[in-house]
């Protein structure tokens, strides 16, 4: 196990450590009724070290980060926080993500940020339908969305300096 | 607060897909008489999706927009959209309780910041520091005989609790700005819950469901409009809402407009001001109700 992937694994334990199983982020998780596995025995399997058997799960996919958990749970451990870093797991494992639509997403959207600082949202929503090979997603959003003049064709201008910025700020070391 | 120094980061989302908050914001700040700036050289806060795959990175946006508003000589920095605002502040608390993180950052960024801007929510800024009696000197066409249910969703209010401007779990603000206008305000068990988010994107139907449930809840305590201060939240319960009426038996229309619009038509704003063309359910059978009452 290389030393990066340890201290991961340390941190995750220190923090899903502190669960008891009282069950309430399960309870008040809007989405639950879509998951496979609770979010209650995702953090108590991740507690146990065995975080292996959640990283194939819709449960970490399906997460918006709604933060519903964080607020109830009485720990205060940041629930969404640690799908998260399961999430980024996963990816590290070279798994393919369970939830591969919610995945992609996510990485078209950070890829888009990375070229000028700002969203150009008409290009992310081609280049995700691209990506996923269903070019008609959401087509009837996009009509009206140009119509109201939500959506522009030309991406906005990049901050001055930001991908220099980034480079810099970024580097490892 | 010194009235004088607030600048306000937009976000992405104000810029296209929601500019209709910016407008009616811009022009509610008019009619307050609030000077203010926007953050010179912003960038895109990364949103949910940065923070799932890149907690590095996250933290980096964040760190870069804190730290150009100290050394643009700012210490509040006014933020509008919920899920920017949760993620700046998430940085500031972060930040500030780790000093070597911030050192580091510092370092390695040749960007100085001490930790010293203080990130507030738009709703938190209209109550706590403009103040309801403000608001209320500037209202000519009070909103009467208008019920409405005031949507706060996820990210404005489930913020660390000592971080928190509101109860988390049953916020308030945003109902004393509303009747403050001269409406009716709803007591609602949806005011936060989630409506989706990004899986409106992803995977629709899930986010349909999400949507469904408030909006037929708000149909069915007969409310005149839901109003929100979220651009995701904006988007996801107005855009598609036809469909998902008919999905759901909701039978009539249901306006989504922001809490900046219902201000500017308090305040006697035209429509144009307020871009209220902007938004898929109209909202001019709102008006005709609250001036016939």
């Amino acid at each position: 196990m290389e030393f990066n992937e340890l201290e991961k694994k340390k941190i995750l334990y220190k923090e899903t450590t502190l669960c008891y199983q009282c069950g309430k982020c399960s309870s008040g998780c809007p989405l639950v009724e879509e998951m496979d596995m609770f979010p209650h025995i995702v953090i108590h399997l991740a507690s146990l070290g065995l975080e292996e058997k959640v990283l194939n799960t819709d449960t970490i996919w399906i997460c918006a980060s709604c933060y519903a958990c964080a607020v109830k749970c009485p720990n205060d451990i940041e629930i969404p926080g640690i799908m998260n870093q399961l999430k980024q797991m996963a990816v590290e494992k070279g798994l393919k993500p369970k939830r591969n639509e919610i995945y992609k997403f996510h990485k078209t959207f950070t890829g888009d940020i990375l070229r000028r600082g700002k969203v150009h949202e008409f290009r992310i929503m081609l280049e995700y339908n691209l990506r996923l090979g269903k070019p008609f997603k959401n087509a009837m959003l996009g009509p009206k969305m140009l119509f109201k003049n939500k959506l522009h064709f030309t991406p906005p201008k990049e901050v001055k300096g930001f991908r220099k910025w980034l480079e810099k700020a970024n580097r490892k070391g | 607060m010194d009235k004088d120094s607030i600048v306000l980061y937009p976000g992405c989302s104000l810029e296209t897909s929601s500019s209709h908050y910016l407008q009616s914001l811009k022009t509610v700040f008019g009619v307050l008489d609030i000077p203010f700036r926007i953050l010179d050289n912003w960038n895109c806060c990364g949103a949910t999706s940065v923070k799932s795959i890149d907690e590095h990175l996250n933290l980096l946006l964040s760190f870069k927009n804190l730290a150009l508003a100290e050394n643009q000589g700012f210490r509040e920095l006014v933020v509008p959209c919920a899920s920017c605002y949760f993620r700046l502040l998430g940085a500031e608390y972060e930040l500030n309780k780790d000093n070597k993180l911030c050192e580091d950052l510092n370092k390695k960024s040749d960007l100085p910041y001490k930790g010293k801007v203080k990130v507030r929510n738009i709703l938190d800024f209209f109550v706590n520091v403009a103040g309801l009696d403000l608001i209320s000197e500037h209202v000519k066409m009070p909103l009467k005989g208008l019920t409405i249910a005031c949507y706060y969703g996820c990210l404005n209010t489930r913020v660390p609790v000592e971080k928190a401007f509101d109860v988390r779990e049953y916020p308030k603000t945003m109902d004393n700005i509303v009747r403050t206008l001269g409406a009716n305000v709803v007591d609602w068990s949806y005011k936060t819950d989630c409506c989706g988010a990004s899986l409106f994107i992803t995977v629709n139907s899930i986010a349909e469901k999400l949507v469904g449930k408030v909006l037929k809840d708000a149909s069915l305590r007969k409310v005149d409009c839901v109003t929100v201060s979220c651009p995701m939240c904006q988007t996801n319960l107005d855009t598609k809402q036809s469909i998902i009426r008919k999905k759901y038996s909701i039978e009539h229309p249901i306006p989504v407009p922001f809490i900046t619009q219902l201000m500017g038509l308090a305040f006697g704003c035209t429509p144009k001001e307020l871009g209220l063309k902007k938004n898929f359910v109209p909202i001019e059978s709102i008006l005709e109700k609250s001036s016939v009452n």
